[in-house]
């Protein structure tokens, strides 16, 4: 083999391992982008530590002269930050259970059953995904109401108890593709064994559905924890989660503050709320991260 | 007979218990889609007033949707701007999917590390937070005033497209953070492609560059349709949405049957672009078939 060919291998790769130039390029590519996704986040950590003349002094970029932690006490003040978590964390927790539990038995019997209906009920399941929030927010509003559900929890948290509510359908899409996936054979021999159904499932399909268990749980989670707006909407003042405390947290600052000067400070307290908000999802993600890129790979999404 | 008889049960039994294990579900479509849906379709023609005894409503016909397109001057237009701006976040966020999927499935040291952070935007990018430092400005790209690019556009872009094009540049960096979800699907599309074909491939001489081409991108065609509906439904339901943001308004102040009426004119829209996508992809696939 020649010298051209062997430098051009080395360079750009082959099928088997990628060539060094590639990576070079790779890297830069990867890491400009990876710069775009963590900018707003350095660009809130550091605006919140820094008090009112670090914030006016151009020369002052990233790291503040003298760290002002006070930002964050007002924050975790206004937010009513142990109140608020309790409520998010308890609407999010229960509305991501619940999302797993509903969505998981109705994807398997799309998946793994013959019914008469199947195909009219799988395009409503569709339709449901495509159906904007905005187009039946109103309805629901009013059946809200008639259930008493309003200014609860369960405002929330009762449409998840029927695979409905944020992205439901999507989550039931995704265990139906999953569940697919399954060799049929896996089943049928443990029912040739003599298992139930319910036995069936949660002895042998459950322990395999880990994976996507994980990535609905996570999404679920996180879409509850930051959807605000049918929140705002139908959940009470004793129950408002961290999302509705940042708007009234502006509502109160703006009345605070007018003047424009004031305005910059405020900023420094939002940005600080803002962090102590994406707080505890960050560390779920990063407890959850390393099974979820598997999991989201496993998932095999969609056919 | 008797045998008939028998395999009849079991699938009667079937799916008897296929819908024991819908019975949630199927309570739930009915609670929370269908009823909504028909709802608020009726309410659309009607005079919806709220008075100390409930609501009163007064069919009214067709003047809701009429009033949407003739008075509300608001309505139409954020409604037409948004759909053009739309027109190009759509192709930004579904080719800049592929191909930062494309990367992150490529065999390099830290490539672990690269997937925690692209996935970071999963977890934000939903959230009020997002919005609330995106409006500190910190969404635009900076090359753009370093470069003067923006009167550049603006002097030879013709108007009707200069402007959403400015819009879009203006939230460049959150139309990346919303290409979250549409990573992971490429990446899982990716997972399907069988190791042995690219093999193949190698072996007969293919360069990696052919191979993308020939093998990855066909195999891709179902995920990349796919991630054009995720991204259609995920942008119309975008928290930043002035449609949504006027949905709530008239919700408040002119009426539930006004509002209705918005939100199925909406739904249509998104219904309409769905299927056009569908069928631009059916006519792309049928094209090269007839090639092959």
């Amino acid at each position: 083999m020649d010298k051209v060919v062997w430098t051009q291998k080395k360079l750009f790769g082959t099928q088997e391992k990628t060539g060094w130039l590639t990576i070079l390029v790779l890297y830069a590519i990867l890491l400009n982008i990876a710069y775009l996704y963590l900018n707003p986040i350095f660009y809130m950590a550091s605006t919140m530590l820094k008090n009112s003349v670090d914030l006016l002094d151009p020369s002052v970029r990233w790291i503040p002269r003298s760290f002002e932690w006070n930002n964050l006490k007002l924050a975790w003040q206004g937010l009513n930050y142990m109140s608020a978590l309790k409520n998010s964390v308890m609407i999010s927790g229960l509305g991501a259970i619940f999302h797993v539990i509903a969505c998981a038995l109705a994807g398997y019997a799309f998946a793994k059953f013959k019914f008469p209906g199947k195909t009219i009920l799988f395009g409503l399941l569709i339709l449901s995904f495509l159906i904007p929030p905005q187009t039946i927010v109103i309805p629901l509003f009013i059946l809200i109401k008639n259930l008493g559900w309003m200014g609860t929890k369960f405002a929330i948290i009762g449409q998840a108890m029927f695979g409905h509510g944020i992205r439901g359908a999507l989550f039931v899409i995704i265990f139906t593709q999953f569940f697919r996936t399954l060799p049929k054979e896996l089943d049928e021999a443990a029912r040739i064994d003599g298992a139930g159904s319910l036995r069936v499932l949660f002895q042998i399909i459950v322990p395999l559905a880990k994976p996507a268990i994980l990535v609905v749980f996570l999404f679920s989670f996180i879409w509850h924890w930051n959807e605000t707006y049918l929140t705002s909407l139908v959940i009470g003042a004793e129950n408002t989660p961290l999302t509705l405390s940042l708007f009234n947290l502006q509502t109160v600052l703006q009345g605070l503050y007018e003047s424009e000067a004031d305005k910059m400070f405020n900023e420094t307290i939002r940005m600080a709320a803002s962090f102590l908000i994406i707080i505890p999802p960050l560390i779920l993600y990063a407890i959850g991260q390393r099974w979820f890129v598997e999991g989201v790979e496993r998932t095999g999404l969609i056919e | 007979m008797q045998k008939r008889k028998r395999r009849l049960s079991i699938e009667v039994r079937e799916a008897f218990s296929a819908y024991a294990l819908l019975t949630p579900w199927l309570i739930g479509l009915g609670m929370f889609v269908l009823y909504p849906l028909t709802y608020s379709l009726y309410m659309s023609f009607q005079d919806v007033r709220i008075t100390g005894d409930g609501m009163i409503m007064k069919p009214i016909g067709m003047l809701n949707y009429k009033n949407a397109f003739l008075l509300d001057n608001q309505f139409s237009a954020s409604l037409v701007n948004y759909l053009k701006e739309s027109l190009l976040i759509i192709p930004i966020i579904v080719l800049f999917a592929l191909l930062v999927a494309i990367l992150l499935n490529m065999k390099y040291p830290g490539k672990a590390l690269f997937r925690a952070i692209f996935f970071l935007p999963v977890i934000f990018a939903t959230g009020q937070v997002l919005t609330e430092i995106f409006y500190q400005g910190a969404a635009g790209l900076s090359i753009l005033d370093q470069y003067n690019i923006k009167p550049y556009i603006q002097m030879n872009v013709p108007q009707v497209f200069a402007e959403p094009l400015l819009a879009v540049l203006d939230k460049f960096v959150i139309v990346l953070w919303y290409s979250g979800v549409q990573i992971i699907i490429i990446l899982a599309g990716l997972q399907t492609i069988s190791k042995p074909v690219y093999e193949a491939a190698g072996i007969d001489g293919a360069s990696p560059w052919e191979t993308f081409w020939k093998i990855t991108l066909p195999a891709l065609k179902p995920f990349i349709l796919l991630n054009t509906i995720y991204t259609i439904v995920d942008l119309f339901t975008f928290p930043f949405s002035p449609i949504l943001e006027l949905i709530k308004h008239h919700m408040k102040y002119t009426g539930y049957g006004y509002a209705s009426a918005l939100g199925w004119i909406y739904f249509s829209i998104v219904f309409v672009v769905i299927m056009l996508v569908m069928l631009f992809f059916k006519r792309i696939s049928r094209h090269s078939d007839n090639r092959r």
